[in-house]
């Protein structure tokens, strides 16, 4: 994906990876998860990049020129594979039980000091629990930032009308 | 026989944040960046979702709903911008759209 | 009572607000709202003068808190209260009417009424107030509101000057007054007036000379007495009808109010002083009031003449009777202030009294009632000034001899320089050409000086007060009625008055362009008209003392503050901005660059560092 020249070709592909994220998410036992993840990001964001790509255009012309500068590609590769290689170094615990985990000081204790954990749970009506009792004021914020969002690609959009106008 | 362990899981997260990390730095097209950094989130999702299925806890699963709706938020607006920028420099590269600086 | 006096104090807030906020260009509507306003603030506050029974009524809540430390708002509504509620209110109401008239041509009503609004709201406030600081913050805002209103024809040069100096002024008293108030909580631990009269009462070691005069500073500002009386004449540059209501009626008595309500932490001394302070501005006054041209100033000299005669009746142990002198005051010298707009008014702004004459024949309702503002304030029998200023004087005289004659030379001024003024405007031929055009103004402005006149003449009888407002005189004017030598009181203030008419008669009847002492006695003219040089002794302060001192300090300000501590530190912080500019190059994927720096830095930093 990342290094195909046109961009519908790079979009293709991500939907791909995408719905391979969703089968991981299967194999993780989170179907509710997984349906979302194929409706949200396949459905939705994809067929609005593609919207986009189409709409603006571009495709071919920009396919021609370089993809990248070439200090800027190398540069890319070294620093992701640094980031690669110390996540993978460092990120993967010895062992799952969160509490006692020596490497991760900071996420041990917040982990112990969660006051009430909701168990891991392959059913829909777990999510709709966990979301409106503990998380009851975060979905509120995340409904509230979406509205927010709305109204700013509208007025963002419209602004762009109006200057054309002039 | 090879089992598949929560390790395969995390190292696969981290190989599609560090794709996702590469494109966007090599990347000129504003469009392929977002998309990168939807491949990013991607990868953190699958990270939250493998501890919380190892830690027997619903609140990494919980985050993952968050994280979706905040990229979805994140693309709607992100493209907009993008339109927006477009139609005033007719060009999505971000070399073109370097004009905060002079 | 409560919702009754919270809604009677916000009212005119209120009013402002909306006058500021909506009718900025609508002078009719913010005239009319306004007046509707004082007319409601009348009626509330007679409810609640007249509607219930308690003697005192106290209410208070915490206004907000500071850890253990709270600040209490609250409502003290006694005796006194009622009755100064009731003059504010009332005179208010009368003026807001009269500014009807006087203001309806003028191009920034909303402004001026919007003032008007701010200032009852805060005078009710020190009205109400139930402790010092509650009366400190509204005591500078109606400093504030005189201000705007002083400055309401700010296009004129002494408008601006004078407003300018009303306020600092003020802000020297205030100073003085403000430090009274930590004085007071330092030593008593409280500022509620309740808490402090029964602690005073309780232990009368607590109250010190220096405690006192430190809060009589800010009766000292506010009152316009020495050594500040500087601002008040100057202040008659705002419209009229805001000199008669707060340079004549409201304001300026707040500050005998404020003694009337702390009078328990009083010491002899400071009491004494208070008294001879208040005689000899009663005196002084008299003396610069003689050759001023300008009728406002008049006045305002008159009014310093008879806050200096409160201020020594309360300095002298009466305070229901400075009180009572307050309330007829109030009346009177609004009935001249008004009347003064009305000639004012009519011969279009002029204000030299020597431009007037003659005009009791074309403004009959306004030269009618003038006279009996005067009579009133001359102390002639049987109207309400005889019976508060000879009351005064009484008092003086049986209790200090060196006071009494002051105030006795006083009284006898007052009448010269007050036939003065009435037989120059009025009697004669006219001197002008706008004198001799002036026609009587309509009865929006003559209804309030009739109202006042009428209340000028009864007002003196304390029989005719109702016991709901007369409360806190009556005992104190008990007193007054047993005193001896009543007989050879009314002789001596009924010869004051008819000496000093008989003094202006000879001097001032037939007039031309210039004063007659000017001929007659230049020298006593010169001085009376220096003002025995405060204002050049002022600015002589502020030219060579002050000002050097500021511009020393301003060196050094230079010098250390800026050059080392601000400089220093602006040119660290330019250094590091040097730095990051290098950083910002422009292109969004060197930012990412930083930021994946910056998040791989962290990683480094938990996971090695904090292991």
């Amino acid at each position: 994906m990342v290094f195909s020249k046109n961009p519908v070709t790079a979009a293709m592909f991500m939907i791909i990876s995408l719905v391979g994220v969703a089968a991981l998410f299967v194999l993780l036992d989170s179907f509710f998860l997984a349906v979302l993840q194929v409706l949200v990001y396949a459905g939705a964001v994809m067929v609005l990049f593609l919207f986009i790509i189409m709409l603006l255009d571009v495709g071919p012309d920009v396919a021609k020129q370089k993809i990248t500068h070439w200090r800027f590609g190398i540069l890319g590769v070294l620093l992701s594979s640094l980031l690669v290689v110390v996540l993978i170094s460092l990120g993967l615990p010895s062992d799952f039980s969160g509490a006692n985990n020596p490497s991760w000081p900071v996420l041990s204790d917040a982990i112990s000091s969660g006051s009430e954990s909701l168990l891991f749970s392959t059913k829909v009506s777990a999510f709709g629990y966990g979301l409106m009792t503990k998380y009851m004021l975060p979905i509120q914020i995340a409904g509230f930032m979406l509205l927010i969002s709305m109204v700013g690609v509208i007025i963002l959009s419209k602004k762009v009308a109006r200057g054309e106008d002039v | 026989m090879l089992t598949v362990t929560p390790h395969h899981f995390l190292i696969l997260a981290f190989l599609l944040v560090g794709i996702g990390f590469l494109g966007l730095l090599v990347r000129r097209n504003v469009l392929l960046m977002l998309m990168s950094l939807e491949l990013m989130l991607n990868g953190i999702n699958v990270a939250l979702l493998t501890f919380s299925k190892v830690g027997n806890n619903l609140d990494g699963g919980i985050f993952v709903f968050f994280i979706m709706t905040v990229a979805a938020a994140e693309v709607a607006v992100g493209l907009a911008l993008l339109v927006a920028l477009y139609k005033k420099r007719n060009s999505v590269l971000s070399d073109d759209m370097a004009y905060l600086k002079n | 009572m409560i919702s009754l006096a919270l809604s009677m104090l916000f009212l005119p807030l209120l009013s402002a607000l909306v006058t500021l906020l909506f009718l900025r260009k609508n002078g009719n509507l913010a005239s009319l709202l306004s007046v509707c306003t004082s007319a409601g603030i009348l009626i509330l506050a007679l409810s609640l003068i007249f509607g219930f029974e308690e003697d005192v009524q106290a209410w208070d809540t915490t206004w907000f808190a500071m850890g253990g430390w709270e600040l209490r708002f609250g409502f003290l509504i006694d005796a006194p209260a009622r009755l100064l509620l009731f003059i504010v209110a009332f005179v208010g109401f009368l003026i807001h009417l009269f500014s009807l008239g006087y203001m309806a041509h003028d191009s920034a009503r909303p402004r001026y009424f919007g003032g008007l609004s701010i200032f009852m709201f805060s005078m009710l406030g020190i009205t109400l107030a139930d402790n010092l600081i509650m009366i400190f913050v509204f005591w500078e805002l109606v400093g504030f509101s005189s201000y705007l209103l002083i400055a309401h024809y700010f296009k004129t040069d002494e408008a601006s000057k004078a407003s300018r100096k009303a306020f600092i002024v003020n802000r020297v008293g205030d100073f003085g007054f403000l430090i009274g108030i930590v004085l007071t909580y330092w030593s008593f631990g409280t500022v509620n007036l309740i808490e402090l009269a029964d602690l005073s009462d309780f232990s009368p070691s607590l109250v010190t000379t220096s405690l006192c005069l430190a809060l009589a500073c800010g009766f000292v500002g506010k009152s316009a007495q020495f050594p500040l009386h500087v601002w008040l004449p100057d202040a008659m540059a705002g419209p009229t009808p805001v000199s008669a209501l707060i340079h004549a009626a409201t304001m300026v008595a707040a500050g005998i109010y404020l003694l009337l309500r702390i009078d328990f932490l009083f010491t002899d001394q400071a009491l004494g002083l208070i008294a001879f302070l208040g005689a000899a501005m009663g005196l002084y006054a008299g003396f610069c009031a003689l050759v001023q041209k300008d009728i406002k100033k008049i006045l305002a000299y008159s009014t310093l003449s008879q806050l200096g005669y409160m201020a020594a009746a309360f300095g002298l142990g009466a305070p229901g009777v400075a009180l009572f002198h307050l309330t007829t005051h109030a009346f009177f010298k609004a009935l001249m202030f008004l009347g003064s707009g009305s000639v004012i008014h009519a011969c279009h702004h002029e204000q030299n009294i020597f431009k007037y004459g003659g005009l009791r024949n074309r403004m009959p309702i306004t030269a009618l009632t003038f006279l009996v503002g005067v009579l009133a304030i001359s102390g002639v029998n049987f109207l309400s000034g005889y019976f508060s200023k000879d009351a005064i004087l009484l008092w003086a005289y049986n209790f200090n001899m060196p006071i009494f004659i002051i105030l006795y030379a006083g009284a006898i001024l007052t009448a010269v320089y007050m036939f003065r003024l009435y037989f120059i405007t009025f009697e004669g031929q006219p001197r002008s050409e706008s004198a001799t055009n002036a026609t009587e103004n309509s009865f929006l402005m003559t209804g309030p000086l009739l109202t006042l006149a009428v209340l000028s003449i009864v007002g003196g009888y304390f029989a005719l007060y109702p016991q709901r407002l007369g409360a806190y005189l009556g005992p104190d004017l008990a007193v007054v009625s047993s005193l001896p030598h009543h007989m050879w009181m009314v002789v001596l203030g009924t010869s004051a008055w008819i000496i000093g008419l008989l003094f202006a008669r000879s001097f001032y009847w037939k007039v031309d362009q210039v004063d007659p002492l000017t001929r007659r006695y230049p020298g006593f003219y010169e001085i009376c008209q220096s003002k025995l040089y405060f204002d050049e002794i002022y600015r002589f302060y502020v030219d060579k003392i002050q000002d050097p001192a500021a511009r020393f300090l301003e060196i050094m300000e230079l010098l250390f503050i800026s050059g080392l501590m601000v400089r220093g530190s602006a040119g660290v912080t330019a250094l590091f901005s040097m730095l990051a500019k290098a950083c910002y190059v422009g292109r969004i994927h060197a930012y990412i660059i930083w930021f994946m720096v910056g998040t791989l830095g962290f990683l480094f930093y938990s996971a090695v560092l904090l292991d």
